[in-house]
């Protein structure tokens, strides 16, 4: 699964460390959905998606 | 302090429990050896109750880390901690097995020992394993 965590992020001018604060993760849990190395459970990116006010299939889409 | 006050609240609570085991552990074990062996005999029943008694600051430790495991309310991070908690076990089965056979094959005069200790041992040489490039 992709996303367009990192561009929404910088949109924002929010660091890694922000984002991770915003969630209650850790910044590495923010790395990890970022590069893609996690895929984030459906409750966290429903967070995900509150925190910046989309809907997930405008964050997260299939590869 | 700002290293304390940096950690979440479940790696908070997980060191406080693992320095209580550990320091309970140094504490039972000095003391019941030092009575064990203070030169008068002990009933058969006086001994399994040292033993046991020296057993559950260990016993404590292993339900820390499990605890660690359930009050991670990070998602990732509990996928690292349940990947460093298999790759421990693994790593003690995989020297358990190794040392059951040298003994089977008379290379070594004693079975597996300290699988405990030797699983705490594998469970710090597995955690940069896994957050390697996590």
């Amino acid at each position: 699964m992709k996303n367009r965590l990192k561009v929404l992020r910088a949109e924002r001018d929010w660091s890694q460390q922000d984002l991770a604060d915003a969630l209650a993760v850790s910044r590495q849990s923010v790395n990890a959905i970022e590069t893609g190395k996690y895929d984030p459970s459906l409750p966290l990116a429903f967070r995900i998606a509150d925190l910046f006010e989309m809907p997930i299939e405008a964050i997260f889409h299939r590869d | 302090m700002t290293y304390w006050n940096n950690l979440a609240p479940y790696m908070r609570r997980y060191t406080i429990r693992i320095l209580l085991f550990v320091s309970s552990y140094v504490i039972i074990l000095t003391s019941s050896l030092a009575f064990a062996r203070g030169g008068s005999e002990h009933s058969q029943a006086t001994l399994i109750g040292l033993a046991l008694i020296t057993a559950f600051p260990i016993i404590g430790m292993f339900w820390a880390i499990f605890r660690l495991l359930v009050e991670t309310d990070d998602e990732y991070q509990r996928l690292l901690f349940a990947k460093q908690t298999l790759l421990a076990t693994a790593a003690t089965l995989v020297i358990v097995t190794v040392w059951q056979f040298l003994q089977v094959y008379d290379v070594v005069t004693t079975g597996p020992q300290w699988m405990g200790v030797i699983w705490f041992a594998m469970l710090g040489l597995a955690a940069p394993i896994v957050r390697w490039k996590a």
